[in-house]
């Protein structure tokens, strides 16, 4: 009789699984505009409900409200208010991270949505919910039109 | 119309790994379990229909629905899957019944996370793609911003969160299928390593495996198969928008409007009056609070004081989660909402043992689809 538990599965006979799944995932006509405008110009655009005003960012180009259509554009520049933040101190694979990453869900002046990003140029201790912030761009040459062509957002 | 009842439950237990057993095994220990509490059915020709909780990724298949049938006595039968979440799959059975073409169901669901080498990078493929995938990183930070939001509008703090987990740790030990039962203090919380501001290590459910089946039938049937049928009074479900950057992250709106559906159901007008014990999600310690609120069982901004005042405690006057939760229990992935359900079964029946609440009739459960997730369930149910 065996006086141990088994605690790793992979000690047991078994078959090594690997689901392989790479795809590219096609932004459509709302994230075409929202990447290639922040990618050539460093602007960031939301789209705007007719029927109800809402503001969505990021833009689609239907309203989850009341499923209008949407196809107006608008530019909201490129500062908000940290809404929301943590400061991650685990990666994905539960190991501990050298640097803590801190994320935030920033809201933008003049839209009902924001991003979710990462802040930069502040200490963790010093973020606070309401703090002004401003995004950070790539320098022209290295944007990709993805999310990452903004570093991180930074206090303004 | 045609009421429903649970008339019987079976459950594996929940352990941190189970090697000795494959997916396929576990769900045959818990559906034999139920089936032999249900009056001892035979699945093969009394059960009329089967549902299975599960998500594909979950499970290393892309058609794990296919691969359900016959460790659950349901080959050659009527069997679909729900994805999404236990609660969800409970509302699914309660309607299948409430059409009159059907008198017995059974719905499974389980958990082994214990299969999956890469359990954290699963759970971040169910984000966004485009806007937020390419951040990397650990998808739980997202319970950290919503953590945060939430102490910061409801005044509720981050101490409240940590009597949660150490409640729910202790009630686990009472609980035989709880795979993480521990006594702790509210220093061992705060002294847990920070993971995602506000939470710490301690204030995060661990995963663990195992299964549960529940049989259900309709009123014509259920004395037959059980002297103590429990009786779903209402089931609710909801999914607040997939778009992280249009939800109020402060509120769990999910949990309100599955429960509003379950109330309106179980004409229930003030649950906190006249619901006697509930289990709530609690993959992450603020998620309790927060899902109380969210269900009126106390004011917004009250869930603190009533923990701190001993309220939700097992000798409290609304116990919250007696099982241990998510955190004392483990968080068993599509089986975590079952594991609520079926401990309002357990007490509704008087069979919890020296967790046992004196004279409960109305118990409610409630379920969270997890991170990245907005989707939750409600179900109401009494034992008269």
């Amino acid at each position: 009789m065996s006086t141990e538990k088994i605690k790793d599965a992979r000690r047991m006979v078994h078959w090594p699984g690997h689901m392989e799944t790479d795809y590219i995932y096609t932004l459509g006509i709302a994230g075409e505009k929202f990447f290639t405008e922040m990618k050539n110009s460093g602007r960031i655009f939301a789209a705007k409900c007719k029927r109800c005003g809402f503001i969505y960012l990021p833009p689609r180009i239907y309203c989850e409200r009341c499923f209008e259509k949407l196809t107006e554009w608008i530019n909201v520049g490129t500062k908000g208010e940290v809404f929301t933040y943590t400061v991650a101190y685990v990666d994905v694979d539960s190991s501990k991270l050298k640097e803590p990453t801190i994320y935030a869900y920033i809201k933008f002046d003049g839209a009902h949505g924001g991003l979710i990003h990462k802040l930069g140029e502040v200490k963790h201790e010093d973020v606070q919910i309401g703090m002004p912030v401003e995004a950070v761009f790539k320098p022209l040459a290295e944007r990709k039109a993805n999310i990452n062509d903004i570093k991180y957002f930074k206090p303004v | 119309m045609t009421d429903v009842a649970i008339v019987g439950v079976g459950c594996t237990g929940f352990k941190s790994v189970s090697p000795e057993v494959s997916y396929k095994e576990l769900m045959f220990e818990a559906a034999t379990r139920a089936y032999q509490d249900a009056g001892n059915i035979n699945p093969r020709k009394d059960i009329d229909a089967f549902i299975s909780v599960a998500e594909d990724y979950w499970e290393g298949f892309s058609i794990f629905d296919e691969f359900v049938p016959d460790q659950l006595g349901a080959v050659l039968r009527q069997l679909f899957t729900v994805s999404g979440d236990s609660i969800i799959g409970l509302g699914n059975a309660h309607m299948l019944i409430k059409t009159g073409h059907f008198d017995v169901v059974a719905v499974e669901s389980h958990g082994k996370p214990s299969d999956i080498l890469t359990l954290y990078d699963i759970v971040s493929f169910a984000m966004d793609p485009v806007f937020n995938r390419p951040l990397g990183g650990h998808p739980f930070y997202l319970a950290g911003l919503e953590m945060n939001r939430f102490l910061f509008e409801t005044g509720n703090t981050k101490e409240d969160c940590a009597m949660v987990a150490v409640k729910n740790r202790d009630n686990a030990l009472r609980n035989p299928y709880a795979a993480y039962g521990a006594r702790i203090d509210l220093n061992d919380v705060f002294c847990s390593s920070p993971h995602f501001y506000p939470l710490n290590k301690f204030d995060i459910s661990q995963p663990a495996d195992g299964g549960i089946v529940i049989v259900l039938a309709s009123d014509e049937v259920a004395s037959d198969l059980n002297d103590c049928p429990i009786w779903i009074r209402g089931v609710g479900w909801a999914s607040e928008t997939p778009s992280l950057e249009s939800r109020c992250f402060g509120e769990a709106v999910y949990a309100q409007l599955s429960a509003e559906m379950a109330y309106k159901e179980a004409k229930i007008t003030s649950p906190s009056r006249e619901i006697d014990f509930a289990e709530v999600d609690d993959l992450f310690s603020y998620k309790e609070l927060q899902h109380m609120e969210a269900m009126r069982l106390c004011e917004v901004g009250e869930a603190g004081r009533l923990i701190a005042e001993g309220v939700t405690g097992i000798d409290g006057d609304l116990p919250i989660n007696t099982s241990g939760g998510n955190l004392g229990m483990g968080w068993a992935l599509e089986a975590s909402g079952m594991q609520r359900l079926l401990e309002v079964v357990i007490q509704l029946r008087g069979d919890a043992g020296e967790r046992q609440l004196a004279d409960v009739e109305v118990g409610l459960a409630q379920s969270w689809r997890g991170i990245p997730t907005a989707t939750g369930g409600t179900a109401v149910l009494s034992n008269c």
